[in-house]
């Protein structure tokens, strides 16, 4: 059965201490083949929400559906497959220091596969390819530019063809050109790929790029949801001027 | 209808393979008419497939892919094959060289903080400039007295261990209560400040490179070069002068301890009073031996926070060099304070018996 609906928080609240919640009453949906943005202010708590939608961090209340399944009523092992079914680009791209480029990109392939070395050399050197890093397998992350490091977290988010990837600032501290190609390759996840792609990002250039849809955060709630156009226009001061601060 | 996807691929590689070597193949046609998923590991296979079908100089035909997979093939087939050519292994001689100019690089380096450390020094005592605040007293907490419990039961028992093996020797001869002589000499002089050097070492040695290793891969030391601030008088400078002053002061209190620990086994072994143990070593063990501990241990101070300082400031921006830096603190500083050791036992020994 295809599942139309990729992402569900019902009533969500999170936050790292009881009664003390970053964010309440999140109520979003994102859908298959979808390019969702995660927009707010610094400390607005989009960081601690995809955490939470990413099975890191607890939520104080309400559930995540995710894929189907009611992620926090499932056990460890419920879990860890559904998140098998995943991608997740962190902002500090968390490649592992002591594996060249391909090792990390095909670690999560050896872990959890039992496919032969050839097929995942293969697979991992496909996917450097695929966003832009052909030819730079053998380096260890040390050796990465910042956008190459980016790309190469990309790589191992979406490695085993997970049905939806988050990315947490993709393009923060990237030059445009850069992240120009960082955005084309989400794109190509998607169109080509199927992918789902969940964005928390401040960069609006890259945002109006890639996002169908994009959910608004501040003041410890969810403040718009709708396209970017819509949101340009909100009548809500904060939307507004969050997407007008810099021509004000 | 099926997937090529990574339940399939080993499968379908292994036929890829086989149908490769066979003679009789001039064309491997593969249909993915009924293929309703391809993942990246089917990709890698149709990949591997024609790479091995061109070594066996044969073709790979890719037959009835509809626009999706299409797509999805071609934008892996636009990335060729890129040779990120491994370097081939260095030789001995290369291995040897490498490992030569490291040490170079590593003793002019270290030349060179000590010469900045020294300098700011000056700097801080002609006032100059000024230590961070409250940095040096904090860390005669954490390295001292934090360290005091350690070093005060270690010092016991190494006091009793040499007592009670002096005995067993001395008894022979008639010599026991020469025990107090033997174990007051080699506590004031060898052990204690060997034994608090090595505890400190393994305690402060190793957190000082960890905390200054963490520091490097956070870019909080290249934060300080940025911002013109001398890493050696805003990190090394607090450290070495907390360890000068905790280190020859826990040796003391290691000194009479370890003395405390052969006493009570002398008391108990010998039935030795305590009154005649205290003159025995009022009377074998002078200031001259005090002050040979204590120097000694001044000494060891500064390899310690400086062993620690320089293999965690050299740590590069890799998280697994902070542990091998820490590891490396431990050895370097326990060796270097060995070798001091032994140069100071040799040269105190050409001046006769004290």
């Amino acid at each position: 059965m295809k599942l139309d609906s990729m992402l569900t928080c019902r009533k969500l609240a999170v936050g790292y201490e009881e009664g003390k919640p970053v964010l309440t009453d999140i109520d979003l949906e994102v859908h298959r083949g979808e390019i969702v943005a995660l927009l707010g202010g610094s400390g607005s708590g989009k960081s601690t929400l995809l955490r939470t939608i990413t099975g890191l961090q607890p939520p104080l209340a309400g559930g995540v559906t995710l894929l189907g399944e009611d992620m926090y009523t499932l056990d460890d092992d419920g879990r860890r497959a559904l998140l098998r079914r995943t991608g997740m680009a962190f902002q500090q791209d968390a490649l592992f220091g002591a594996l060249t480029i391909q090792d990390n990109v095909a670690l999560p392939v050896r872990e959890l596969t039992k496919l032969p070395e050839p097929i995942i050399c293969e697979m991992a050197r496909m996917r450097l390819a695929l966003v832009g890093l052909a030819g730079l397998e053998h380096r260890v992350p040390g050796m990465l530019s910042g956008g190459q490091r980016k790309r190469a977290a990309l790589a191992r988010a979406s490695i085993l063809d997970p049905e939806i990837i988050f990315c947490d600032e993709p393009s923060a501290g990237l030059d445009p050109v850069v992240a120009a190609e960082l955005d084309a390759t989400l794109l190509r996840f998607r169109d080509v790929l199927g992918i789902t792609i969940v964005i928390v990002s401040h960069e609006l250039e890259s945002i109006r790029a890639l996002a169908d849809r994009a959910i608004m955060f501040g003041q410890g709630k969810m403040l718009a949801s709708g396209t970017l156009p819509e949101l340009e226009q909100s009548q809500n001061e904060e939307v507004y001027h969050y997407f007008h601060a810099r021509s004000a | 209808m099926g997937n090529l996807a990574i339940p399939d691929a080993k499968g379908l590689y292994d036929c890829l393979k086989s149908v490769a070597r066979r003679r009789d193949v001039r064309t491997i046609v593969l249909d993915l008419g009924n293929t309703e998923r391809i993942d990246g590991a089917g990709m890698a296979v149709v990949s591997l497939g024609r790479t091995l079908a061109q070594r066996a100089g044969k073709r790979l035909e890719v037959a009835n892919v509809d626009a999706q997979h299409r797509q999805a093939l071609e934008l892996n087939a636009i990335a060729p094959v890129v040779n990120d050519v491994k370097d081939a292994p260095p030789t001995w001689l290369e291995v040897l060289g490498t490992h030569m100019i490291g040490f170079y690089d590593g003793v002019l380096a270290s030349v060179k903080l000590f010469g900045d450390a020294f300098s700011q020094l000056g700097h801080v005592i002609t006032g100059k400039k000024k230590l961070p605040k409250g940095a040096t007293s904090r860390f005669i907490v954490t390295m001292g007295i934090d360290a005091l419990p350690i070093v005060c039961m270690l010092s016991a028992l190494l006091g009793a261990t040499l007592a009670f093996q002096g005995i067993v020797l001395l008894k022979r001869f008639g010599a026991g209560m020469f025990v107090a002589d033997m174990t007051g000499l080699a506590v004031v002089r060898e052990f204690a400040p060997m034994m608090t050097a090595i505890v400190l070492t393994g305690r402060n040695g190793a957190a000082i490179a960890a905390e200054l290793g963490t520091m490097r891969v956070r870019g909080e030391l290249d934060a300080l070069d940025a911002m013109g601030i001398s890493s050696s008088r805003f990190l090394l400078l607090p450290r070495l002068l907390a360890l000068s002053f905790v280190q020859p002061a826990l040796t003391l209190i290691a000194m009479f301890v370890g003395i405390a620990g052969a006493l009570i086994v002398a008391r108990l072994s010998l039935d030795l009073p305590a009154s005649i143990f205290w003159a025995r070593i009022v009377g074998r063990v002078d200031m001259m031996d005090f002050i040979h501990g204590l120097a000694k241990s001044f000494v060891f101070a500064q390899i310690i926070g400086f062993t620690g300082c320089y293999l965690g400031m050299r740590t590069t921006a890799d998280p697994s060099s902070v542990g091998a830096a820490t590891t490396r603190a431990v050895v370097v500083g326990i060796f270097l304070i060995i070798l001091v050791d032994a140069i100071a036992a040799t040269i105190g020994s050409l001046g006769g018996p004290s």
